[in-house]
């Protein structure tokens, strides 16, 4: 009996001890309280189409347009250094590139890449357990995802060349893995896969112009699609694409009778009958240009004598100019880069206000369109219709006589060079002219590098010019490095060869 | 516990007893005296007291068992059966205060690592160092921390900023981890205390220390501190202890009548002399060479009117005329007084300690200071023999004032703004027609660019804002019961602590210039931030009653768990109507890209069970043995738990037979050894969860609120472990008047925690926290204590402390970078390299040669001295990293030893130009007593043989950027042939102020850290003023420092800064402050 009693008593100690144990890891579960937790996300359509909001919002990240806009413009030939420029945006300028500089920095662009694969990983999920979301809804969300993906991508093809391709969603340590570079080929694909995705299930239109400019549709795929077939020099496709956003008949040229007008639409108000695709910056989520351009301490200004003597053209008589050109794009007399900065155009032109500097980023344009198609046209000698087009944006943009180059529909090089020179001027500032001229001298195996390299030394100081023609001699110096801290945190990684050890 | 009381209640008779009470020895009746009747556990049943006769009379419960007691205040309580008579006659003798004197020394021969286990200092098996209150009492210090600095051994404090209030960091034996928390575990009265507030409390504008809650107990309210160093002593107090521990006990009720204690503290002190500056004159030359050496064309002064001096433009002339020194101008000199009364005393059943301290200080920077009120209420009562309470409340209350620091970045703290700000501009703005206004001068832009690179300094000190205030209320109970009589003893603790913060910032308009519309004029914010915690201590403590002097074990079971919850609020809004209205709520735009409102929540919750247990055997040796489980909720459910086992042991050569024989002069000498485990949670931020959480951004796009996921959750996270081991050595000698301490130690730590390893960004995450490797941190260190004369009249002691410590990565992660920077090809930086199996701290740079006088100078040479040409005979001129930089040297620029003679220096021709880490550390005081009245009291701090990259002199003499300079660049190299040391100014360009051994200086320096003379008043003339005793003292510290150093602090340390490339530098423009304070104790 009394043994009994001692049995039971250990008994009911041990059961003590067990339940004591289990109470204390329920105890010791605490989920956050300021966060949702991915294991309680993905239930509803409205979650999915938060998280695709939310890879939209991360391309306004300072970062991600500074870089868009430094990457695009500060190497080529129209932005100029001032006082108080960066040593790291100074030293791109001078092609003084080192694999420290921060301008060579992943991070911006891998978020949001990082976003859209979260997206495709998990959104899938969702129709299980909402009855109330339908399988072309769906499609709709993942296509925007693929899309933005895709686009990320193209960017660091033609900025990095070689990149690690990040497909798959990273949301735990056991997640992280070290990858390699993937070829040009292979970041190529995979950006045509992305775009074709997308150009299937992406709608023609959200019902209101300012989401239809804002996120992806069908016609800005096609847009993406053109520019990156353009990239290949598959120009078949590239006509194709373009034809398809030029017949649907949604877009138009801004009209370009007054400078005014022209800019306040197309740049100050935004969403025009011209955007195809547009950062939608606000009051909120302020561009990082005031900072970089309007204020005090601007750090880029217009390389306003290359402009005006080499670009725009200057009509002695003073009777035409091209509205494009000075108080237009940029102001001649202190080289304010007045797309991103202006109130208004135009002699009596007004800057932004801090609070008001949210200029929308145009990714992609009806103008770029058309000279798109025109690049592509002129290398399949169908050098009229080139010609055709080149002249519906000349005439918009009421370009100079002087700054006419070739008439002659056979000359394919010489329309192909007047595209070139035509996007300049259209497209100035606006992310673009490194690219379209790394395009046009890569072509044929680097026939046209001399093209390149001049734009590259314009404004360089003397002392150092001949060393950039050195450095551009090597190909693969027209692409930027890998950063230290990559090369660090993933020992797979290799140099880009020109600046390898 | 009921029952018990009424076992005692039934089946007596009650009766009444009378008696008297009278003084031993007059047998003069006592009035008041108290007269209880006590059972046999010593519990007060019944109690009265005596009238003006001394008589009584008391009904008591039970005449058979009980007894009765009298008692008067200073007399010893006497205590009689009843039974033996009915007329009682209690006899007191009035020696109270010896029985304190034995209580007190019964205390101090305690080590107290906390857990209330009882082992006498001789039987210590583990490392610790302790600090007496006497050693206290003199320090200057408002805080606690500082009194530690240089006087316990492997104990490293920094104080990060001069400013009032700011946090401390403390170092037990060096860097434990390269992860940020290193401070150790704070347990007052057994238990913890936290020192830092919830890193959710991000109060926007943060500080270079972070904002560290004080521990903000008045240093007169402390008895003592203990130190817990090795493994197997903070094993007891597991996951946040790994860092070592700091144990405090505060002052307590002693018997006896009341004792009034009242203290002050004055303190006076002057920021040295700093760097000499350029005054504006020299300024303005300055600038304008820089501009046209970097691009060959002059400053252009129409757009630059800075400079332009034309008396035709009276705006620009006379606000940019001057000679201004902005450092005086935002410069005060400091105060403090510190008031502290203290009330003590009790009886055989209660006891108490009481104290209100406060605290006031300017800051030596316009606009800083601090206020603080604490105050303590300490009892304890004995309900009986067997159950004890005891209650501690503590309540501090803290204003602080801050200069506004516009960014995380420290570049733009108020001194920094002031040492680069132009000279030649006004502190008061001209009017255009040249007269001067009562507004700050705060252009929108100059040529230094605009906010934040333009605040008005001046401005910004007086009328921006920055306050921080804190409340914090800290109660905690606890009960002793003996549930076996001097065996068994259970203690039941539990602590809350309640931590309210707040914070207030505010950015007029007249520090930035801005205009009035943009969202950056007038910004004011205000955060709240709450954290309440319980802890809770379960002791069961057994001790046999066999134990004899062959024999001694003790054996202690604890459990402790804590759950600490944290929620705090953000608001931040712009265009307050003025300058005046500096609260959000006085109306203000709330929504534009600028302002914000956030809030966060957070909870931790912990368990942790530890049983342990000692043995001595023979008085010889001792052995401790332990294991501790911790969980913890920042844990996946994978790595919840661990499991940390410890052992110590004591072996007392002295105690030996053979040893007997020199027993007349060695006290005690022994061996000791210990090998511990002990866990760490991750550090308190909300990185570490294993949650992936997805939030919203902060603004829409079209409208629409979307969310990212913002971080990854930690699957693999595990337990960090301190493996320690530790070699001790005890030698005390002549009665104590000798003692030396030595110990060698080596901590392990597996899994070291790292918030931000770097993983490559196609993950989305720029650096993600993990465990990411092992590393060593060793060292020895040893404290000699000595009395080498002691007469009559006359006592010296001599106390010396040194240590060595080091720190040695034995495996990392893949993702950890193995260099700081792959290559030197930017200014101002070192080189250093992680090398698993070395030590850190060395570093690495050009060798600097001076200035090329000439271009003739600029030629390449090769390793003969003759010029390089290239094939086509052309000279060829030094280059600098050729071909990714390919700079060519010119005439003024810094020279660098071409080491390898290739006529170009790159990162082949980096050599090692110093190590960081000080071979020995330490301190060591002498101190001088006469008659016990008067005592002088030195004490000094050294660190020996390390090389410091003096910052300062770098960015005061690189000419580099439109910031002030110092007076040393006036000698700057300017026409060819000139020959200096200093380059030429460059804006911008060039490489003149490259990681080099320009800057690298050997700081060894011994520092005469606080010199006090104490008199204390003699007994006899206080006697007739009715005070008991009266001590007053002055303190000079930082009186003098013995250095070849030329930089302002050679007194900078890797240690306590986390990276493993870390090298020393000292940023400081100004010498460290020297204060002089006076203090008085007097107690009635």
């Amino acid at each position: 009996m009394f043994r009994m009693t001692k049995f039971i008593k250990y008994i009911s100690l041990a059961a003590i001890l067990v339940s004591l144990l289990a109470s204390c890891n329920k105890w010791l579960t605490v989920k956050p309280q300021d966060g949702l937790i991915r294991d309680d996300y993905w239930q509803t359509k409205e979650q999915l189409a938060a998280a695709v909001t939310g890879c939209y919002e991360s391309l306004l990240d300072q970062d991600v347009v500074e870089d868009l806009f430094v990457w695009g413009e500060i190497r080529a030939d129209m932005v100029v250094s001032t006082l108080r420029t960066s040593d790291d945006a100074v030293n791109i300028m001078e092609d003084n590139i080192l694999p420290s500089n921060s301008f060579t920095e992943w991070d911006p662009i891998y978020r949001t890449i990082n976003n859209c694969n979260t997206v495709l990983e998990y959104g899938p999920d969702v129709i299980k357990k909402d009855a109330t979301l339908t399988d072309s809804a769906q499609n709709v969300y993942l296509a925007e995802a693929h899309a933005i993906r895709g686009l990320m991508y193209f960017y660091l093809l033609r900025t990095f060349g070689e990149v690690p391709l990040q497909v798959n969603a990273v949301s735990t340590d056991a997640d992280v893995e070290q990858l390699e570079k993937s070829t040009k080929e292979q970041v190529y694909n995979q950006v045509i896969t992305d775009l074709k995705f997308a150009e299937q299930y992406a709608v023609r239109s959200f019902g209101s112009n300012n989401r239809d400019k804002g996120r992806i549709t069908k016609y800005s795929v096609f847009a993406m699609e053109a520019d990156a077939y353009l990239w290949e020099d598959k120009y078949d496709s590239c006509v194709i694409a373009c034809d398809s956003i030029i017949n649907s008949g949604l877009y138009a040229l801004v009209d370009g009778k007054t400078q005014v007008n022209w800019f306040n639409e197309l740049y100050y108000a935004g969403n025009s009958t011209e955007g195809i695709f547009e950062l939608q910056f606000d009051a909120q989520a302020l561009n990082p240009f005031y900072n970089m351009l309007i204020s005090s301490s601007n750090q880029y200004i217009a390389s306003t004598d290359h402009l005006s003597d080499d670009i725009y053209g200057l009509d002695q008589t003073g009777l035409t100019a091209d509205i494009r050109g000075n108080n237009g794009s940029y102001i001649g007399t202190n080289g304010t880069i007045l797309k991103y900065a202006g109130a208004s155009a135009g002699e009596d032109y007004t800057l932004r206000t801090a609070d008001e500097s949210y200029a929308h980023w145009i990714v992609y344009r009806y103008a770029d369109v058309l000279l798109m198609k025109a690049e592509a046209l002129c290398y399949l000698n169908r050098g009229q219709e080139a010609l055709d087009l080149i002249n519906m944006v000349r005439d918009r943009g009421q370009a100079i006589d002087i700054t006419q180059e070739s008439t002659d529909p056979s000359a394919t090089e010489d329309i192909a060079r007047y595209v070139l020179d035509e996007r300049a001027r259209e497209f100035a500032f606006e992310g673009k002219r490194w690219y379209d001229l790394l395009r046009y001298a890569k072509r044929d195996n680097y026939k046209n590098l001399d093209v390149l390299t001049q734009a590259a030394i314009v404004n360089a100081p003397n002392n150092i010019v001949q060393t950039i023609r050195n450095k551009y001699k090597d190909v693969n110096s027209h692409y930027l490095p890998i950063n230290t801290n990559e090369l660090q945190a993933d020992k797979k990684l290799v140099q880009n060869p020109f600046y390898g050890n | 516990m009921f029952g018990y009381q009424q076992l005692y209640a039934q089946g007596s008779k009650r009766t009444i007893v009378r008696g008297k009470v009278i003084d031993a020895k007059t047998k003069l009746p006592l009035s008041g005296a108290t007269v209880i009747e006590i059972d046999a556990d010593d519990r007060t049943i019944n109690g009265t007291s005596t009238d003006i006769d001394g008589n009584f009379a008391l009904r008591v419960n039970d005449p058979e068992h009980n007894r009765i007691s009298g008692a008067y205040i200073n007399y010893k309580p006497t205590v009689l059966k009843i039974k033996d008579s009915a007329n009682v006659l209690l006899a007191l003798t009035g020696d109270a205060a010896e029985l304190n004197d034995v209580q007190v020394t019964a205390y101090n021969d305690e080590v107290d690592n906390g857990t209330g286990m009882k082992i006498r200092d001789r039987d210590n098996t583990l490392s610790t160092a302790s600090i007496q209150q006497k050693e206290i009492e003199n320090l200057s210090s408002p805080n606690i921390a500082a009194a530690l600095e240089g006087r316990l051994p492997g104990v490293n404090v920094s104080v990060p900023t001069g400013d009032p209030g700011a946090g401390l960091s403390i170092q037990i034996r060096g860097t434990a981890t390269i992860n940020g928390s290193g401070n150790p575990l704070i347990v007052v009265d057994g238990m913890p205390y936290s020192t830092t507030i919830p890193s959710d409390f991000n109060f926007g504008t943060a500080d270079a220390e972070g904002y560290a809650q004080l521990l903000n107990i008045a240093p007169s309210d402390i008895q003592d501190i203990t130190v817990l160093k090795d493994a197997a002593a903070t094993a007891l107090w597991g996951s946040q202890a790994a860092n070592g521990v700091l144990v405090i006990n505060t002052k307590r009720g002693k018997t006896g009548k009341p004792a009034i204690s009242y203290s002050f503290r004055g303190t006076y002190s002057k920021q040295p002399e700093s760097v000499p500056l350029l005054n504006g004159n020299q300024y303005s030359t300055l600038i304008p060479e820089e501009v046209a050496n970097a691009g060959g064309n002059p400053l252009d002064i129409s757009e630059n009117k800075e400079f332009s001096f034309d008396p035709l433009d009276p705006y620009w002339y006379f606000n940019y005329s001057n000679n201004t020194n902005w450092i005086d101008a935002i410069t005060q000199t400091g105060y403090s007084q510190d008031h502290s009364v203290s009330m003590t005393g009790g009886g055989e059943k209660a006891k108490y300690y009481a104290s209100v301290g406060y605290y006031h200080q300017d800051g030596t920077t316009i606009g800083t200071g601090l206020d603080r009120i604490t105050a303590k209420v300490n009892l304890d009562y004995n309900v009986s023999k067997r159950i004890r309470i005891r209650s501690n409340f503590t309540y501090a209350h803290l204003n602080r004032q801050l200069n506004f620091l516009p960014s995380s970045s420290t570049t733009y703290q108020i001194r920094s703004v002031a040492y680069n700000k132009m000279p030649n501009m006004s502190i008061y703005e001209y009017d255009i027609y040249g007269n001067q206004s009562p507004n700050y001068f705060t252009p929108e832009s100059n040529i230094q660019g605009q906010y934040p690179n333009t605040y008005n300094p001046v401005a910004l000190a007086e009328n921006a804002k920055y306050a921080q205030s804190g409340d914090r209320i800290t109660p905690s109970f606890q009960l002793q019961y003996q549930v076996v009589p001097r065996a068994l003893l259970a203690t039941f603790d539990v602590q809350f602590d309640i931590n309210n913060s707040g914070a207030h910032t505010f950015l007029p308009q007249n520090a930035t210039g801005r205009p009035l519309t943009e969202s950056i004029v007038n910004e004011a914010k205000a955060s709240d931030g709450d954290a309440y915690s319980v802890t809770t201590k379960t002791n069961f403590i057994y001790t046999p009653k066999s134990n004899d002097h062959n024999h001694q074990f003790q054996a202690l079971l604890s459990l402790q768990t804590n759950d600490s919850k944290a929620n705090a609020y953000n608001v931040l809004t712009t265009n307050t109507a003025s300058s005046e209205f500096d609260y959000p709520f006085n109306g203000s735009r709330a929504t534009n890209s600028t302002a914000s409102l956030t809030s966060t929540r957070s909870e931790v919750r912990s368990v942790g069970t530890l049983l342990q247990a000692q043995y001595g055997w023979l008085d010889r040796y001792i052995l401790n043995a332990g294991v501790r489980m911790d969980g913890n909720s920042r844990f996946g459910p994978n790595n919840r738990y661990g499991f940390f086992p410890s052992v110590s042991a004591r072996w007392r050569l002295s105690g030996e037979n053979f040893m007997k024989k020199y027993s007349g002069f060695i006290d005690d000498l022994s061996f000791r050894a210990s090998y511990g485990h002990a866990g760490s949670a991750p550090p308190d931020k909300a990185v570490w969860q294993y949650f992936n959480t997805y939030s919203p951004y902060s603004y829409t796009y079209l409208g629409e609120s979307g969310v990212y996921s913002t971080n990854m959750e930690l699957t693999n996270l595990k337990w960090q472990t301190l493996v320690g081991t530790n070699l001790g050595f005890n030698l005390w000698m002549f009665k104590k008047r000798f003692r030396i301490d030595f110990e060698v130690y080596r901590n392990r730590i597996k899994d070291m925690f790292y918030d931000a390893l770097d993983i490559p960004s196609y993950t989305g995450f720029g650096s993600m926290p993990a465990n990411v490797g092992t590393m060593d941190n060793q060292g020895w260190e040893a404290l000699l204590n000595t009395i080498p004369l002691k007469t009559k009249n006359w006592q010296i002691g001599f106390d010396l402390n040194f240590a060595n410590n080091e720190n040695i990565i034995r495996s990392i992660s893949d993702f950890y970078p193995k260099t700081n920077v792959e290559s030197l090809n930017t200014n101002g930086k070192y080189k250093t390299y992680l090398q698993v199996n070395n030590p850190f701290g060395s570093f690495y740079g050009f060798k600097y040669l001076g200035v090329y006088s000439t271009k003739d100078q600029t030629v390449a040479r090769d390793a003969k001295g003759n010029q390089i040409t290239d094939p086509n005979g052309n000279l060829l001129y030094m280059r600098f990293q050729y071909p990714s930089v390919d700079y060519v040297f010119q005439p003024g620029d810094a020279k660098y030893a071409d080491i390898n003679h290739d006529g170009n220096i790159d990162d082949k021709d980096v050599v090692y130009l110093g190590n960081g880490l000080p071979k020995i550390t330490g301190g060591f005081g002498l101190n001088v007593t006469f008659k016990d009245r008067l005592k002088l009291i030195t004490f000094f701090d050294y660190k020996l043989d390390y090389d410091i990259v003096n910052y300062a002199d770098m960015v005061t003499t690189n000419m580099y950027s439109f910031d002030n300079q110092s007076t040393a660049v006036l000698s700057r190299w300017r026409n060819p042939g000139d020959v200096t040391n200093v380059p030429r100014a460059l804006y911008k360009k060039g490489y003149n102020w490259l990681g080099s051994s320009r800057y690298v200086q050997d700081a060894s320096y011994v520092r005469l850290q606080a010199v006090t003379l104490r008199y204390t008043f003699q007994p006899k003339l206080l006697n007739k003023l009715n005070i008991r005793s009266a001590a007053c003292y002055v303190t000079v510290e930082n009186l003098y420092t013995w250095t070849s150093y030329r930089g302002q602090n050679p007194d900078v340390s890797i240690i306590g800064n986390n990276s493993p490339f870390a090298y020393p530098v000292d940023n400081a423009l100004t010498p460290p402050t020297r204060n002089v304070l006076v203090g008085i104790n007097l107690s009635f």
